[in-house]
């Protein structure tokens, strides 16, 4: 599904160039879940950047579901983005001034989905996080958890192929960290959603089927988890 | 998608209660200051359009070359209309009309003192005036009728049927009301209570029977065939003028009614505009206005973008295009736009009658006209894409991973934006603020200009039938005021002593150049005027009782210098065919307007054509008791009008109207600016706060004291401020130095206003800057520092 080939992201200061990844190789079949790992500055972010097109490497070549989409411009990237990929973030990032049923809605509204089914969607997913209580709430009236909750909610709700997920649980508590990649892997497990994950716990890492260590740039080693 | 950007566009002005005021606020007085000028501009542009001929009416300008340049009147002799009519092709209707007149018209018991004119039949189908009783076409035929407008018919009849009752003119003249028309819109030249027929004025006053092309006294009022040709016309009236006089540098013009207004100002006979400028004036002024509060607008809403950034990051990523962002932005700034807009209505409601009240006009907001909605609709949808499309092509252009990540969105070319914005805004408050005292300065210089005589405590009354040109009585009534010690000077005058016109040149002295016409206002003066004026004799003595003065006459300084007399006293000169023998000089005293050169006066001594008393107050007691006193000795001597009495000094300040209208509106309006300009550089504090939070408090924990910290805040803000100025004082320099020099006397133009703009923006500057830099610099850096 994803094919990363050669990928080297550099910035140029005065002649230097400060390499954040070096010769970034790699393959994700559809299903997988991926858990990138390494420590403060080593190029995770940037390399779940890349992957979510929101940055462009420096040099080499990104292939995704079989296209070559390393330059991608922003009408093709936004198609991307409404079809095939949720973003889930460490600090949420749920738009403030609309209520839950709301943040969930607004990927369906920008894929230009009929209201009816629109509703029924967002009902469904309501139910399925046992949020439905809560839906007319704002998220300031939610606690770190039940946000990052509507986070992923709002990024299933277009039935994405995959969920690149930025540190989910970083803001959390451990319970409710627990509860989260119990999340993940069920989606993983039972819908078959491919989940690339960037986080900094071991515990967290095990829940995927892959570890990616990158340590200044560089995959250092590939990890078969073994359950 | 609509429904659910409209909501959230609520939510987040509500939840920004005092953003949304500023900015709601700001536009809301730019707008409605904006409509309010529009509406006066477009009052003043409709001055003399009511009727459907407006177009093709003109009315003849009189232009008399003299010595001291071509003097323009719209006095013409009242034999010119007929031969208009008679001999001009293209000519559809002509009109004389008298100047207006205050007389006295009276019903039973009851009897006003309003403005009535003197007219032909055409003159009212020239103006197209509505006839709400009465047969327009069998109008003002014989010389015993009236027609009254529906006010005054109201107020003299009350709910009595007017049409075929007899009122009384001045107690003399008995006239049938023939007809009712509407009344004359306020924006008219020509306003007037009650038209008689013209033939009943040259009943009443036989000499204009005589003056023939000698005298100029009345309007003459032409209509055109649709299409005619103006030039010719214009040329064949002015053929007219060449064919009675001998006079090369003078002639007719025919002036059109629809600048009767706002262009009446000749030089060498041209006009060169007018009103208009003052006009023109109030339109940049609006749109300056709005301009403003549009910067404002845009700046308020930029300076939020840090707050908004995050969740345009966040709409990209979840699938929203560019476009779809752009309108989202759009969308809330034409809400807010149409939020400014309903209570930019309240606004203008609320301060309508004040200001009409204070330009004595009438405007109103004409709910059922369209253009009123158009402009309306239009100017909102203009302030609200405007001001919403740079927040709305700035924000929607961020990238969503600089604003994930956390960063701080790039302020650089923003803020100097902003700082652009408020710069410019600076410019005009400053620019504003000068002009404002510059045209103050001016009014308070033209009003304290030595006019030559003491208008304190000096009161007129007309002189009225059975008095007017009765000597022995008027001597009596002379006698009685002195006696009753509630006056210490009295003398009688041909008009009031704050009127200009009456113009003649029918003088000639030893040497006069005969090729050139010299014009003379020429009036008639009984005993003790200069005395009573005090006015100061240059040169021989006042008119006195003690002197026969039938063939005396007393001059002002400007006609000695004009005939080019040494030693003007004693010179027999020719006054209408008549010798005279000058008794006196006068130092020139303004009579008509202040702002010109006083004109070469003449006065001589004949109590036959006196229409005023002048009388000086004593001053030793109660005013309000020698003005009852006054009143009561000139009823007794004449009951049959009520007595108006006119304080000379409320009558000259009435000449300052122009310029004292123009000051207070740059008052206001420029008061609104400045207001509004403040309102912008606290929502650029606001975010200049918000950007620096952390910076701040970092600073404190280093060390820094709150003082430190405002001096640092207020030194960026009062770079701009003086950037500003840099810019709006040379441009506030030459705009002054245009508007002043349009007058012939002129205050200098000092550094004092300049020093005042300055002072007055650094200091707006300073403590909107101040106050809510207080704020942060009082904050705990903790709450800054621990978000990170």
């Amino acid at each position: 599904m994803i094919k990363l080939e050669n990928i080297e992201k550099y910035y140029a200061n005065k002649g230097l160039k400060s390499y954040i990844l070096r010769h970034v190789s790699t393959t994700i079949q559809q299903g997988e879940f991926v858990s990138i790992m390494g420590p403060s500055g080593a190029g995770k972010s940037t390399l779940l950047n890349i992957l979510g097109m929101l940055e462009e490497p420096t040099y080499g070549t990104y292939e995704f579901m079989g296209e070559n989409i390393t330059s991608l411009n922003e009408r093709k990237r936004i198609e991307l983005y409404r079809n095939h990929i949720g973003f889930v973030f460490q600090a949420y990032h749920l738009i403030d001034e609309m209520t839950v049923a709301e943040n969930i809605e607004a990927p369906l509204l920008y894929k230009k989905i009929a209201g009816a089914e629109r509703k029924s969607r967002v009902a469904d997913v309501l139910d399925r996080f046992n949020m439905v209580a809560k839906k007319d709430l704002f998220p300031n009236q939610l606690s770190g958890g039940q946000q990052q909750l509507v986070g992923i909610a709002r990024a299933l709700v277009a039935q994405p192929s995959i969920i690149l997920a930025d540190e989910p649980t970083g803001n959390l508590q451990s319970a409710q960290a627990l509860q989260i990649m119990e999340l993940f892997k069920k989606l993983n497990e039972e819908e078959n959603i491919t989940i690339i994950q960037v986080t900094h716990s071991e515990v967290n890492a095990a829940y995927g089927t892959r570890i990616l260590h990158l340590l200044d740039g560089v995959i250092k080693e590939y990890l078969q988890v073994v359950l | 998608m609509f429904r659910l950007n409209f909501k959230i566009a609520v939510r987040n002005l509500w939840k920004n209660k005092g953003f949304t005021v500023i900015n709601v606020g700001g536009l809301a007085i730019g707008l409605a200051s904006c409509m309010i000028l529009l509406l006066y501009v477009a009052y003043e542009f409709g001055y003399d359009k009511q009727s459907k001929n407006y177009e093709d009416t003109y009315i003849v300008y009189h232009h008399v070359g003299s010595s001291t340049g071509i003097l323009s009147a719209r006095y013409t002799p009242g034999v010119l209309a007929d031969e208009i009519g008679s001999k001009i092709p293209g000519v559809v209707k002509v009109s004389h009309i008298s100047y207006v007149q205050q007389k006295q018209i009276s019903y039973r018991d009851r009897a006003f003192t309003n403005n009535g004119i003197y007219a032909d039949p055409q003159f009212l189908k020239i103006e197209d005036y509505k006839f709400i009783r009465g047969n327009p076409s069998q109008v003002l035929k014989k010389n015993n009728v009236v027609i009254l407008t529906e006010s005054f018919a109201k107020r003299l009849f009350g709910n009595e049927d007017p049409i075929n009752k007899t009122v009384r003119l001045q107690n003399e003249d008995l006239l049938k009301v023939e007809a009712v028309i509407a009344d004359i819109p306020s924006n008219s030249s020509l306003k007037f209570d009650y038209v008689m027929p013209w033939g009943l004025w040259l009943k009443r006053d036989q000499d204009l029977n005589q003056v023939g092309w000698s005298g100029n006294f009345c309007i003459t009022l032409v209509q055109l065939q649709s299409g005619w040709d103006y030039l010719k016309a214009n040329a064949a009236v002015n053929a007219v003028f060449h064919n009675h006089y001998k006079d090369d540098f003078s002639g007719y013009s025919l002036h059109p009614l629809s600048k009767w207004h706002l262009y009446s100002k000749f030089e060498n006979g041209k006009s060169v505009g007018g009103q208009i400028e003052q006009v023109r004036i109030f339109f940049v002024l609006a749109v300056s206005i709005l301009l403003i509060a549009c910067v404002n607008f845009m700046n308020l809403s930029t300076a939020r973008s840090e707050k908004r950034a995050k969740e345009v990051g966040v709409r990209k990523t979840i699938g929203s295009s560019r476009k779809a962002l752009i309108g989202q932005f759009l969308l809330e700034s034409l809400l807010l736009a149409a939020l400014g807009m309903v209570s930019a209505f309240f606004l203008m409601e609320i301060s309508l009658p004040y200001f009409n009240g204070l330009l004595d006009i009438s405007l109103k907001i004409n709910y059922s006209d369209w253009r009123l909605w158009i402009t309306f609709l239009g100017l909102t949808l203009f302030t609200g894409l405007i001001a919403g499309s740079y927040p709305a092509f700035y924000l929607s252009s961020f990238s969503p991973l600089q604003v994930l990540k956390g960063n701080k969105v790039a302020a650089g070319s923003s803020l100097s934006f902003r700082q652009a914005m408020v710069v410019l805004q600076f410019v005009f408050a400053v620019c504003l603020i000068i002009c404002t005292i510059v045209i103050y300065q001016q009014l308070f210089y033209i009003k304290n200009k030595p006019i030559g005589f003491d208008q304190k405590n000096l009161v007129e009354i007309d002189v009225k039938k059975p008095l007017l040109g009765n000597k022995a009585k008027l001597e009596l009534w002379r006698n009685q005021l002195l006696q009753s010690g509630a006056v210490t000077d009295v003398s009688f005058f041909g008009r009031s002593v704050t009127e200009g016109g009456g113009d003649t040149d029918g003088i000639t002295w030893p040497g006069k150049n005969e090729s050139q016409t010299v014009v003379f206002l020429a009036r008639s003066a009984g005993d003790n005027f200069a005395k009573t004026m005090g006015a100061v004799m240059q040169g021989g003595r006042d008119f006195s009782s003690q002197y026969t003065d039938t063939a005396n006459v007393l001059i002002n300084e400007a006609a000695m210098k004009a005939m080019g007399l040494k030693n003007a006293v004693g010179t027999v000169v020719t006054l209408w065919d008549r010798p005279v023998t000058i008794i006196g000089v006068m130092k020139d005293f303004v009579m008509d307007s202040p702002y010109e050169q006083v004109q070469p006066l003449i006065v001589d001594y004949d109590m036959n054509f006196v229409e005023v008393m002048v009388a000086r107050l004593n001053t030793s007691g109660s005013v309000s008791a020698a003005v009852v006193q006054i009143k009561e000795i000139t009823k007794r001597l004449n009951p049959a009008f009520p007595v108006t009495m006119n304080f000379v000094d409320d009558s000259f300040e009435e000449k300052f109207q122009n310029e004292r209208l123009l000051g207070t509106i740059a008052n206001w309006f420029g008061g609104f600016a400045i207001f509004i300009t403040g309102l912008g550089l606290l929502g650029l504090v606001l975010y200049m706060a918000e950007q620096r939070k952390k910076e701040i408090s970092i600073r404190k924990v280093l060390g820094a004291s709150n003082v430190n910290i405002l001096t640092m805040l207020n030194k960026d803000f009062v770079r701009l401020v003086i950037a500003a100025n840099v810019i709006a004082l040379p441009v506030a320099y030459i705009i002054i130095n245009k508007w002043l020099s349009t007058f012939t006397f002129r205050v200098a133009v000092s550094i004092l206003p300049f020093a005042v703009a300055l002072f007055i923006s650094l200091l707006i500057a300073v403590i909107t800057v101040s106050i809510q830099a207080f704020k942060v610099a009082k904050a705990n850096p903790v709450d800054a520092l621990k978000y990170e």
